[in-house]
């Protein structure tokens, strides 16, 4: 077995930012990732892209090139296609590699799980020829694979982003269907005076929008009851917007609204977690140096709030100063003096953020099912109506719930269903989430062959003798 | 709170005796610290198993079997019960040597509920078993339910008559003034003539209270259940030597047991698996059915149990004080026993006695012993 | 409709979906290999059957489930496409029966 100062889990922007200051420094560091190659989500492929035209892509991904080649050539030791599925406060990490499962110790664990696009369970969500607007950036950025016609559904600057690389690759879309509504243009305008320090990423999406209506593609806004039609898959989207019905074909619909922390991993690690009203999600509960509530296990970027890839790089690198005052490489004054720059500049993303969160705050109408027959737990096909059913019968409980209904049992471990689960307990119960709580999640965080973990002990066996 | 009767614990011991209490029309609040089948009720194996018991439990057992086949009729609440045959598999001579002394023994006794299988019907009931195994021993009677669910039946059940359940209730303490029981819970105060000790594997804290001590252990057995499979074996299936049992439930999902133990943390609330020994699960289940190494885990858990030196519960008045009664340490197979459990409970707090023979089940059995 | 930006002549690997022969490259995810040659479809869910498809794309939706060489549950979007590999769309129903009795 493998001893390391310190493991991250996670090659993101976070990650890959914590690792370079750790290996430079001369920390001995393990790095895990599911991809072939670092990167994360957000700079997914960025130093190898398929896409012929990578600068349809946007700065801000080319940029994510030089990082991956810095986190390469630090020295730290990447175990790329590494899928963590246990991680113990005692610093052990068993993780399938090439189809086996490897174990490693280290001194310190930094997760760095990233964020997942939140659910979005409006009428036909789960028909075939629905995805998210992340799965079109996962697809465009890994492979260089496209949707044409396809309409997008939703709301918040990662929507807007992918439909303008699509037509700047020349990809037809269909329509950009956003549902923002009209009042949170009104709630965000103070917001937005005090986010003016982040002028650069005001007028990036100021121009995202100018460029999508520039191209002449259909943009209806402050689109409501938006629904998928289609029989056993997508064949287009309902909507009233301005007090209209519209209806557009579409065999692909892309859907948004918002990301949130992809938690399966610190929730099976039992770290405390709060609910942020702001971005109506769970976070994992960190001090500025990223120290969660287990010692020794410390968490960067989005799980810890949505950041962004630059305020992911800067708690990435906290947390790394943060652990080197632990392993003795930096006094404490060292550590402090050095992290004053990160510091100030995650608390300058502070304003930008709220307005971010306000303009785009997640509704009511998408975050919750409001048909009775709509799932909400996609793996065990649980709809709206079960669960109320579920709950009138004594569940209040997230994991009540789910013993009695089955929702959050399938495959996906409550990724789909979870928040929505907390969100509607706490609509039914009159409560807030936080009282409401989460599922309670254990390791393996995504199904693991038993032909696998049959092995498991045979290896540490001879790996013994 | 007042009430004729206090239940502490909201397990499917503490659910069905409340039932049974406010069926006769006894009030009764059961407080329970997380929430009803927060622990040992809502995450075992559901198993509902006939087979294989302690001879001082089989008529227990037997009555709860009886019990369980119209239990959902009874409480007017689905428990998942399905009565589904249970096999355990003999790997050799030496394990069809045991089932025959066994055999004897229940034979003796006048039993005739378990029944030696041979290779040719172990493999026609169990067409994907290895091949090596030569054959079984099988109950008919025996089946499975899903624990969560049974527990809230029993507890929607008793609401029903009346009964109130309290959760995220703990009792910090209990005292008896006069003919009163005093209880103290961190939310508020009970009063009540009886006490009944429902607390599984904190229950050892509440016998203390109520003045009776007890060697009761905990620890924290494993599970895991695969995603849905192609259906591939109808009965539950154990084994006679070795540590295996899985069941298929109707929708395919495999849970795979076996006993092995994770380990407990009692204080937190908390339980950690031990890889090494679900690893070893694994193997032993793929070894006798070779197609369970296409299964995929979803999900590995533990839940806190109670523990008796002897495996058997406790059942039975208790011997310090007057008015309170126990149920508890049911050894990881108290799940099938819960419908009897309720009832002998209500025979003992409302008549003072249980035609069942509770003497091997009482608290002090261990007093005199060195353990 | 799904099309890959890159110029199919560099497709050097050939794999089976639902029986047909795909073209792909080296390094791409079978579930793109999928929506590119039209077969979306990656599994029936369980209680009614109905048509799923992969949604996320990056591994937590778990609804691009798919049946590779004979192992049920694998995520499309997470494995590679490799020479000879066969994709089959994964239907495992409540009430499907193991067929091969008696390995």
């Amino acid at each position: 077995m493998q001893a390391f100062d310190c493991a991250i889990v996670g090659a993101g922007p976070a990650g890959m930012s914590a690792a370079i200051v750790l290996a430079r420094a001369g920390v001995q560091v393990a790095v895990l990732d599911r991809a072939p190659r670092a990167g994360g989500q957000v700079f997914r492929s960025a130093a190898n892209s398929p896409v012929p035209d990578v600068a349809a892509l946007g700065s801000d991904y080319s940029s994510g090139a030089a990082l991956i080649s810095r986190f390469e050539e630090s020295g730290a030791a990447h175990f790329a296609g590494a899928d963590a599925w246990h991680l113990g406060d005692d610093g052990r990490i068993l993780f399938s590699h090439e189809g086996d499962t490897r174990e490693l110790r280290c001194r310190e664990m930094l997760l760095c799980p990233g964020a997942m696009e939140r659910p979005m369970p409006i009428p036909g969500w789960t028909k075939p020829g629905v995805m998210t607007a992340g799965a079109a950036q996962v697809m465009l950025k890994s492979d260089a694979v496209v949707a044409e016609g396809a309409v997008f559904a939703g709301s918040g600057p990662l929507l807007y982003l992918i439909v303008a690389q699509y037509l700047r690759l020349g990809v037809p879309v269909a329509a950009l269907v956003d549902t923002t509504p009209r009042r949170h243009y009104f709630d965000a305008a103070p917001q937005m005076f005090r986010a003016l320090g982040h002028i650069r990423q005001l007028s990036k999406g100021l121009s995202l929008l100018r460029e999508i209506r520039a191209s002449g593609v259909a943009v209806h806004q402050f689109a409501e009851r938006l629904e998928v039609i289609g029989g056993n898959k997508a064949e287009g989207v309902r909507f009233v917007a301005t007090g209209k019905h519209h209806e557009i074909a579409a065999d692909t619909v892309f859907l948004h609204h918002g990301v949130q922390p992809n938690l399966n991993m610190t929730r099976a690690m039992d770290l405390d977690h709060h609910w942020n009203p702001e971005q109506m999600c769970w976070q994992v509960s960190v001090d500025d140096f990223g120290q969660s509530s287990i010692a020794h296990v410390s968490v960067a970027g989005d799980s810890a709030g949505i950041v962004g890839a630059d305020g992911a790089q800067a708690a990435g690198r906290l947390v790394a100063l943060n652990i080197l005052n632990r392993l003795g490489h930096l006094s404490q004054v060292e550590r402090d003096q050095k992290a004053d720059k990160d510091l100030s500049y995650l608390s300058s993303l502070k304003p930008f953020r709220r307005f971010i969160d306000c303009l785009y705050h997640p509704t009511d109408a998408l975050r919750l099912p409001r048909d009775p027959e709509t799932l909400v737990c996609r793996c065990e096909e649980q709809s709206l109506d079960d669960l109320r059913k579920g709950f009138e019968q004594g569940a209040r409980d997230p994991n009540a719930l789910k013993s009695l209904t089955r929702c959050g049992m399938g495959p996906c471990q409550g990724r789909q269903c979870g928040h929505v689960v907390a969100g509607l307990l706490a609509k039914w119960r009159g409560e807030n989430p936080e009282t409401v709580g989460y599922y309670r999640l254990r390791s393996p965080q995504r199904l693991l062959t038993l032909d696998e973990l049959s092995r498991y002990g045979a290896v540490q066996a001879e790996a013994a003798e | 709170m007042k009430a004729d009767v206090l239940v502490i614990g909201g397990g499917i011991q503490g659910c069905a005796t409340a039932f049974h209490l406010a069926r006769r029309g006894v009030s009764v609040i059961v407080v329970e610290k997380d929430y009803a089948g927060r622990h040992a009720s809502g995450v075992n194996a559901g198993g509902v198993r006939l087979l294989g018991r302690d001879m001082a439990e089989v008529p227990l057992s037997k009555m709860s079997m009886e019990m369980w086949q119209s239990l959902d009729e009874e409480l007017g609440h689905e428990t998942g019960f399905r009565r589904q045959a249970l096999i355990n598999i003999a790997v050799n001579e030496v394990d069809l040597d045991t089932l025959r002394a066994r055999e004897d023994k229940m034979r003796a006794a006048g039993y005739t509920h378990e029944r030696i299988i041979d290779r040719t019907e172990l493999i026609g009931r169990l067409p994907h078993v290895n091949p090596e195994c030569v054959g079984g021993v099988i109950s008919e009677l025996d089946g499975y339910a899903i624990p969560y669910k049974a527990t809230a039946a029993f507890r929607r059940a008793a609401e029903t008559l009346g009964a109130q359940v309290i959760e995220g209730e703990e009792v910090l303490g209990l005292r008896r003034i006069g003919n009163t029981w005093l209880a103290q819970g961190r939310k508020q105060r009970y009063e009540a003539e009886t006490v009944v000790n429902c607390a599984g594997a904190w229950a050892d804290r509440i016998a203390l209270m109520i003045g009776d001590n007890v060697p009761l252990s905990h620890a924290a057995p494993m599970l895991m259940i695969t995603a849905r499979m192609p259906h591939f074996a109808k009965p539950v299936v154990g084994a006679v030597s070795r540590q295996l049992s899985f069941k298929q439930f109707e929708n395919g999902t495999v849970l795979i047991g076996g006993g092995a133990k994770g380990f407990a943390d009692r204080a937190n609330d908390r339980t950690r698996l031990d890889y090494s020994k679900l690893a070893a699960a694994c193997r032993t289940a793929a070894e006798f059915f070779p197609i369970m190494r296409k299964a995929s885990i979803n999900r590995m858990w533990a839940g806190l149990e109670a523990y008796m030196p002897d495996n058997l519960p406790v059942i039975g008045p208790a011997v310090n004080a007057a008015r309170a009664f126990h149920a508890f340490g049911f050894s990881a197979h108290g799940f099938q026993m819960g419908p009897v459990v309720g009832q002998v409970m209500a025979d003992l707090v409302t008549g003072g006695q249980s035609r069942f023979d509770l003497s091997p089940l009482r608290i002090d059995r261990f007093d005199r012993k060195v353990l | 409709m799904f099309r890959s930006l890159q110029d199919h002549n560099r497709d050097r690997v050939t794999l089976t979906i639902n029986g047909q022969q795909v073209a792909a490259r080296e390094g791409q995810t079978v579930w793109s290999a999928m929506a590119v040659s039209g077969q979306v479809e990656t599994r029936k869910a369980a209680l009614s059957g109905d048509a799923r498809s992969a949604y996320c794309a990056m591994g937590v939706c778990f609804e691009c489930m798919v049946n590779i060489d004979g192992l049920p549950n694998q995520q499309a979007c997470l494995r590679r496409v490799s020479e000879g590999m066969n994709v089959t769309t994964q239907h495992i129903a409540e009430d499907s029966e193991a067929s091969d009795a008696g390995l």
